[in-house]
């Protein structure tokens, strides 16, 4: 069964368009990267999926449920993490306080635990403001607030794009992991090889429609897609 | 030495109703983004409360909680009938629409109790004495009753659920909301807290000063000032700025006269600015 289906969606941040009859959708247990030139709508598709889109038509089905008219902060309740590209952190508050103040958690203590023990670099550094971390270290507790309801999506807007080049390989192995701990992933990325290396199934948009879509390794063989969207060496 | 001991306590008291009113502004400014104009009125409502919870008990315990009362009541329905319809517009618009319900709780306060002034009805203590310096007990009860809803106010937004998500909301709406953070519950529990708030600040004024429907309004401008100078957004800073504000005024009252003191809390303003654009303890602007 899909966890996620995107089915012929529109819509932006006012009148226009950027979104132009897209359909997607992200099956139990899969990676799906959705690549794309800058401007192509990657991320208005992760934002229209949280619900952070002022206008969408078309339909969201969230575990076979629509989804359309249920507000942000509930999407995450029902289990649609988001680790936005920037700002997916708070800065002034500690670590321990990023991952408390996140709604809908029974088992909070415990959750903190299991997290810091998947990310031990935030266990030592609990009472340090989020904001005073490096990169690396915030792009850590990004995952791990995300992480925290166990959800059965995670949307993931470029990952990579605020990194340097040493951390890119780790953030795509930990992206690698999640559906071993039952989250999906939707997976906006520029750097498509390396996004459509670790997926099981690559969406291309272009102008905000589907331009070509299909298994990783198939897109990552394509020539064409090579030539228009991925670049030849990624 | 004396006197100038007795200006600085008086200037510490003066400067607690600044801050705390200044305190109102910057939690509304950190969380719902506007300057809301009708704090100084929200004052006036929790003094007149205050005085009416008075009169009837006797009690300044009581008169002080049902002034904190009516101020949390009015911080509600302002935004529940005016600010949340408008939230999503600029925050220009959420300003003039706080002017507009301060000149409208001025109007009702003036046609309910007449604009003549009012006085808390308190038994005169001999003040003590502690070296040459008279001290009055009624400062130390109102300094008192300030530090502990500065506790209170603190402890909330830093030991309890609904405080971190304030502060989450404070630092970035749009996480909080994909956090599963609720934005009406924060912002009812925001504006219930600051109309409390500022109605305390009103209250202790009222105690000090008279009651009058004006007194609000007068109040507004230092306690902007405060909120300023310490950084927007910044409680604790809105806390240190209320004080500075309050003894730097007294303290050049000698200097200036009574009609000008109210002009040193912006030429502190525009000193502290001018050094520190951020304020005392304002954050930094990120890039987006």
């Amino acid at each position: 069964m899909s966890v996620l289906e995107i089915d012929n969606l529109s819509g932006g941040y006012s009148e226009v368009n950027i979104l132009n009859g897209v359909t997607v959708s992200v099956g139990a247990g899969e990676i799906v990267t959705v690549a794309g030139t800058n401007g192509a709508g990657k991320s208005t598709l992760a934002k229209a999926v949280v619900g952070l889109l002022p206008r969408v038509e078309g339909e969201i089905r969230f575990e076979g449920s629509v989804i359309n008219a249920v507000p942000t902060e509930m999407r995450a309740n029902r289990g649609i993490g988001y680790v936005p590209q920037v700002a997916n952190i708070f800065p002034s508050l500690t670590v321990q306080e990023n991952l408390e103040v996140v709604v809908g958690v029974t088992d909070q203590r415990q959750r903190i635990a299991e997290l810091f023990a998947v990310f031990p670099a935030l266990a030592s550094r609990r009472r340090t403001r989020a904001g005073s971390m490096s990169g690396g270290e915030r792009q850590q507790l990004a995952y791990a607030r995300a992480l925290m309801t166990r959800p059965r999506l995670i949307v993931l807007d470029e990952p990579t794009a605020a990194l340097s080049p040493a951390l890119v390989s780790e953030t795509f192995e930990r992206i690698r992991a999640l559906p071993s701990i039952g989250a999906s992933v939707l997976l906006i990325e520029q750097r498509a090889r390396q996004a459509l290396a670790i997926s099981h199934r690559g969406v291309i948009l272009d102008g905000g429609r589907v331009a070509m879509e299909g298994p990783a390794d198939t897109l990552l063989a394509d020539e064409r897609a090579a030539n228009l969207y991925l670049g030849q060496h990624g | 030495m004396a006197f100038w001991i007795e200006l600085l306590i008086s200037g510490l008291v003066a400067g607690l109703v600044i801050g705390l009113s200044a305190l109102s502004i910057t939690l509304v400014f950190g969380i719902a983004r506007f300057p809301n104009a009708a704090t100084g009125d929200t004052m006036t409502v929790g003094a007149y409360g205050a005085l009416l919870g008075h009169r009837a008990t006797n009690s300044l315990l009581v008169g002080g909680l049902t002034g904190a009362i009516a101020g949390a009541i009015v911080g509600f329905l302002g935004y529940w009938f005016i600010f949340r319809k408008l939230a999503q517009r600029s925050n220009v618009a959420l300003l003039v629409a706080s002017i507009g319900l301060a000149f409208v709780l001025r109007a009702i306060l003036g046609v309910s109790f007449g604009h003549s002034q009012q006085v808390f009805q308190l038994p005169l203590v001999r003040p003590w004495r502690i070296g040459d310096v008279p001290v009055h007990p009624n400062d130390l009860v109102l300094a008192g009753a300030c530090a502990t809803i500065l506790a209170i106010v603190f402890a909330i937004l830093h030991l309890t659920p609904i405080g971190r998500r304030m502060r989450a909301v404070a630092d970035d709406p749009a996480l909080a909301r994909v956090s599963g953070i609720s934005p009406s519950s924060v912002m009812t529990v925001l504006w219930l807290l600051a109309g409390a708030v500022s109605a305390s600040a009103g209250i202790v004024a009222g105690i000090k000063t008279v009651v009058s429907p004006e007194m609000g309004w007068d109040l507004l401008l230092p306690a902007f000032a405060a909120a300023i100078v310490g950084g927007i957004g910044s409680p604790v800073g809105a806390v240190v700025a209320g004080l500075l504000i309050g003894v730097v005024q007294e303290m050049a009252t000698p200097f200036v006269g009574f009609t000008y003191k109210i002009a040193l809390s912006f030429l502190l303003m525009l000193v502290v600015l001018l050094v520190r654009p951020r304020g005392l303890f304002g954050k930094l602007e990120g890039a987006r």
